[in-house]
């Protein structure tokens, strides 16, 4: 990389490049003096390489701007330029809702001004546009009130940019800003708060419903920001490097900069109500999702003790990093640990990521990217990371209760991988009391799923050895054996069945061909046995010859699925299918899962028999004292709608293709009419038509054009039909998975909620709920508040007293809300039948509470 | 997205030999491929445990067990083939140089699995790297092979005795879980690794081992087992960077 390069990117940290030189001011007067010079022979590199700088780098853009500033005293056509350029990136990404670049290039015109490279009032323009967009959408008669996220969106971004400027626009221009802050005042009076119910990481009902004294995301940055300002402005967490350069700066030439346009409103004005309203909200916020949900796991004795406006400023640089640097490990971490700030923020750290990890309904990348980060910070700060790890681990698990059912899986996932890293190293017998609670206890059957991962990440002994100073644990390991198979030697099992097992073993050793196994099955074993027998045998055998490892399965699988799919047609068959897996398996839930997956994806198992096995009574008993069903039908869903979006996207690709192809399809044939119409001379006659060589060869272009055309368009109607059928079978689906739910909870949850509520009364953390009315809570708030003094109860241990039948209920209903969470899209599309057909008067308040919740479908619509 | 730090247009330090065709379509193979090579494995580390860690990053459709040509036993890599391309990147983005049973491995994008890829390039039936190794690696059957027949070579001459060889290099400093106010719990790392790596070798225990000949895994045991008597290294061989020059690796080594 050349020397300006590595100047430009390094700028602002302790590096080689500026000779181990950490002084910003001494940074930038070396970058500044090798950048200009080079500006004079390769701007075309410079330009492009500055702006991507100053994006992807954000924690470090009040450099970039002060560099700006600099550049600006002798080469005014770059630098306007350059403010040319950002005022157009900003419009593109305001167009296509680019939420990060947006956000950037807002805090980077900010610091332009504070270089004094474009003019305060420019910027309060900029400002004035996304407020009196945000209003306009509020607004109930000229606006879109479910269009509410892009409005708060915007003015999040207009906040954000206060921290890096509010002192200079103050200063420079009180009237313009005190008129922006009216405004944002002004629009916070008029919007609605948002609620967190169903995307909060702990289960609050009880503040759901008190949602009147609890800020939300864009009231609780206005009071940081008003905290700010109560402080004259002043903030450590940003470098304000433009001072040190004062003197030279205000000689610069301040640059105009054209206003921008917000997008016009999606959608007809006015207030919607129902599911129309439900369906536009849910679309706004996927497109401007909430970036972080504070976790606030750790006691405020231990986290650093920042100012209000210091601390989102770090999320904000924290949050960067992570978005920008994903997928270059070394840098993310090494930007993680340096941000910019004079003082030390690992717990604030650890939070955010844990924050991000635990995002409902998703975290914006796929949750094993931040188990990386934390293992590449773990060692970037050896001495002090892992401790506040395992600190945030303990407070989670001292709260893992009020853990939404999907974070709690992250959990699992995410501590297991990580310990993996770690040589499988962790003080176990600070939780061994775990074994005193019942087995349903969420602590107990945390430590139960952790290990169950760990040992299939590693293996049985291994995972047995780290337990060594909490033996006792080892009640919790997944049992040690292999498979179960009916028909070994060993077993005292029926002398018939078991010579049929070693026939069909011979067969496949044999090399038969599937067609000469399924009728080796029908004449043979199906009339003398019964279906139940031959079942047995087949599955059994089969998979005891695809036992040894996952390609062994898929190999059997291939060669004899036939057998199999001839013989179990229905979902009762497949049912049964599945329980001779899950018994040839009982040992191990991975292969289970594994062995389940793979006959669906080869479509011996529908994913409705695999949701009615699930609910069958076996495994209802174990749903909140085991991971193992949750997992099969998780995968279960999650392979269909992975069906279905992957039909989806080839759709899109094959209908931009036959845009290409009709225009191909239209210029051949142009050209071929153009080139027929023309006159030409042939020996000595006028002929209409142009030399007859060419002609052919058009005319089989254009021949080959259509041809062309035709075929993608016949593909593109194969997967439009594919399609439909993939909607109705996951429509199918959810149906019979609420429908499932519905069923299974009617009982217990009429057993279990003894006025009322699930969990006993006078308990801190009582998911209380009204029956009658469950917008009224009714709240015992002496014993709420110790709660809120000791958020993460760390130290203090409570006390677990559900009983079986409640714990039950409050795991399924989790879940209930966690799979509604996660395919929300996908069933809004299908919400009318949901509500005709499983949301009836008659559903259980708590049942349609957790499904309203999962859809953030406010309840009192 | 950061395309500050990644030269975008190089996907791969590594050249395949033995792909057939050019560079160009070398690289674009790699970057449409849905397969990744995954590396620096140990011989033990079981299908299973492959399919655990990597379906994180997506849904799995295959593993293809590297096998030792000789012996059929697994050799120390793998092919996996994910259903999607952003699955397949995410493994190499975020599983690439973490540990997976106590080794960190290498995941890269690969150019497509074809039959006869599974089996192992070296002299001996492994892979390249562990011929000429002169490390004493556990998890990769020990010494490299040349070193193994000398060492068998020598046997005949000396006897060595029952010295120990000490413990095995942890991968990473443990961390420390202490509380972040009360210190940690004393607890070292380094002590349990040369016995973790001894319970490893007895996972021929293990009922799920892979149906790769058995006798195989026996004789590898017996030789281990004879090695670990042996001094840690030869320094009569080369080491492992100036080996490459006759039959190559899956992949290059990274220069």
């Amino acid at each position: 990389m050349s020397s300006w390069r590595s100047l430009l990117l390094r700028l602002g940290e302790k590096c080689p490049e500026y000779a181990g030189n950490a002084d910003f001011k001494d940074q930038i007067d070396a970058c500044h003096s090798l950048v200009r010079r080079e500006i004079e022979h390769s701007e075309d590199d410079v330009f492009p390489f500055l702006l991507q700088c100053a994006e992807q780098l954000p924690h470090k853009i009040p450099l970039y701007g002060t560099l700006i500033g600099l550049l600006n005293l002798e080469n005014e056509e770059f630098v306007s330029k350059l403010v040319e350029s950002t005022q157009i990136n900003l419009q593109d990404a305001l167009e296509t809702g680019q939420c990060n670049k947006i956000r950037i290039l807002m805090r980077f015109l900010t610091v332009l001004m504070c270089s004094k490279v474009i003019q305060p009032s420019a910027l309060v323009v900029i400002f004035e546009s996304l407020l009196s967009s945000a209003a306009t959408t509020v607004d109930e008669e000229k606006g879109i009130p479910s269009w509410q996220a892009r409005a708060d969106f915007y003015i999040t971004c207009i906040l954000s940019c206060l921290p890096w400027g509010g002192a200079e626009l103050v200063e420079q221009v009180p009237e313009e800003i005190e008129r922006v802050m009216v405004g944002v005042e002004a629009y916070l009076s008029i919007r609605r708060r948002v609620s967190d119910a169903g995307v909060s990481a702990f289960e609050d009902i009880e503040e759901t419903n008190n949602v009147v004294n609890e800020k939300d995301f864009l009231e609780d940055l206005w009071s940081r920001v008003q905290d700010l300002s109560n402080r004259g402005w002043k903030l450590d967490s940003v470098p304000r490097l433009h001072l040190s350069f004062e003197a030279q700066l205000v000689a610069g030439k301040s640059h105009d900069l054209s206003p921008v346009s917000c997008p016009e409103q999606p959608g007809p004005p006015g207030a919607l109500s129902g599911i129309a309203f439900g369906r536009q909200k849910h679309e706004a916020e996927l497109k401007y999702p909430q970036r972080i949900r504070r976790l606030n796991i750790f006691p405020s004795n231990k986290t650093e003790d920042l100012q209000p406006i210091d601390r989102f400023v770090v999320e904000e640089y924290l949050l960067d990093v992570l978005f920008f640097l994903n997928g270059c490990r070394k840098e993310c971490a090494a930007y993680m640990v340096g941000l910019p700030v004079p003082f030390r923020y690992e717990y604030l750290m650890a939070e955010t990521i844990f924050s991000q990890l635990l995002l409902l309904p998703q975290p914006p990348f796929r949750p094993i990217y931040y188990t990386l980060v934390i293992i590449d910070l773990c060692k970037a700060l050896p001495g002090a990371f892992p401790a506040v790890i395992a600190g945030a681990v303990r407070a989670l698990f001292d709260k893992i209760t009020d853990l939404d059912m999907e974070c709690r899986t992250r959990l699992i996932l995410w501590f297991s991988h990580h310990l993996s890293n770690f040589q499988f190293i962790w003080p176990w017998e600070e939780w061994a009391y775990v074994l005193d609670l019942p087995k349903w206890a969420p602590q107990r059957v945390f430590v139960q799923e952790v290990l169950e991962r760990e040992v299939r990440l590693s293996y049985w002994d291994k995972i047995k050895q780290s337990i060594e100073n909490a033996p006792a644990l080892e009640e919790l390991l997944p049992p040690r054996g292999g498979p179960q198979f009916k028909y070994s030697a060993e077993d005292g099992t029926d002398p018939t069945e078991r010579a049929l097992s070693l026939e069909l073993k011979d067969m496949v050793k044999g090399r038969k061909t599937a067609r000469e196994m399924i009728s080796w099955v029908e004449e043979n074993v199906f009339p003398a046995h019964g279906f139940d027998i031959t079942l047995g045998v087949v599955v059994q055998t089969l998979l005891d010859i695809g036992s040894k490892s996952f390609t062994h399965l898929i190999t059997v699988l291939e060669r004899y699925g036939q057998v199999i799919a001839k013989m179990c047609t229905d979902d009762d068959q497949q049912v049964k299918l599945i329980m001779e897996v899950s018994s040839y398996w009982q040992n191990s839930a991975q292969m289970t899962a594994i062995a389940i997956d793979r006959m669906m994806s080869y479509r011996l198992i529908s994913n409705l028999a695999i949701v009615r096995w699930v609910f069958s009574p076996l495994n209802l008993d174990r749903f909140h004292v085991s991971d193992s069903p949750w997992e099969i039908l998780r995968n279960a869903v999650s392979k269909t709608y992975n069906r279905i979006s992957d039909l989806r996207k080839e759709i899109s690709s094959l209908e931009r293709s036959i845009v290409l192809a009709e225009r191909a399809a239209s210029r051949a044939g142009e050209e071929l009419e153009s080139a027929e119409s023309k006159l030409s001379v042939i020996d000595g006659e006028p002929v209409l038509g142009e030399n007859p060589v060419r002609i052919k060869r058009l005319k089989s272009y254009a021949e080959k054009a259509k041809e062309e055309e035709v075929s993608v368009r016949e593909s593109l109607e194969a997967k439009e039909a594919l399609l439909a059928r993939a909607v109705d079978e996951i429509e199918a689906l959810f149906l019979s998975l609420y429908k499932s739910f519905l069923t299974a909870l009617a009982e217990p949850l009429h057993d279990a909620s003894r006025d009322g509520t699930l969990r006993p009364s006078g308990h801190a953390d009582d998911m209380t709920i009204d029956l009658e009315d469950s917008s009224v809570m009714e709240l015992d708030k002496d014993d709420e508040q110790p709660k809120k003094s000791h958020p993460n109860g760390s130290g203090e241990r409570k006390g677990y007293n559900l009983d079986e039948k409640q714990q039950w209920c409050l795991t399924t209903l989790g879940y209930l809300k966690a799979f509604t969470r996660q395919y929300a899209s996908e069933i809004w599309q299908h919400i009318e039948k949901l509500d005709a057909e499983v949301l009836t008067e008659d559903t259980h308040p708590l049942v349609r509470k957790a499904i309203y919740c999962g859809l953030r479908r406010p309840l009192e619509e | 997205m950061a395309s500050l730090f990644k030269d975008l247009a190089k996907i791969s330090a590594y050249r395949d030999r033995r792909f057939p065709g050019t560079q160009e379509e070398f690289e674009d193979a790699l970057l449409r491929s849905i397969t990744v090579y995954v590396g620096n494995m140990s011989f033990y580390t079981t299908e299973e445990q492959v399919y655990e860690l990597f379906s994180r990053a997506g849904e799995i459709k295959k593993i293809v067990m590297g096998l030792d040509k000789n012996s059929k036993t697994p050799c120390g890599f793998c092919f996996i083939m994910y259903y999607s391309r952003d699955d397949a990147e995410d493994s190499v983005k975020y599983i690439s140089g973490t540990i997976l049973d106590d080794r960190p491995i290498r995941v890269d994008f690969d150019w497509g699995f074809q039959e006869g890829r599974q089996w192992g390039r070296g002299r001996s039936g492994g892979q390249v790297r562990d011929e000429y190794r002169t490390d004493y690696d556990p998890g990769r059957g020990g010494y490299g092979k040349l070193v193994q027949k000398e060492l068998e070579a020598q046997r005949q001459l000396v006897d060595y005795g029952t010295g120990s060889l000490g413990a095995y290099p942890p991968v990473m400093p443990p961390p420390h879980y202490g509380r972040h106010n009360g210190g940690n719990h004393g607890r070292g790392g380094s002590y349990r690794h040369g016995r973790d790596y001894q319970r490893k070798r007895h996972r021929e225990d293990d009922h799920h081992r892979p149906d790769y000949p058995k006798r195989t895994y026996d004789r590898e045991s017996r030789r281990n087992s004879d090695h670990e008597s042996r001094p840690e290294k030869n320094p009569r061989f080369r080491e492992s960077g100036d080996s490459d020059e006759e039959d190559d690796d899956d992949r290059k080594r990274r220069t």
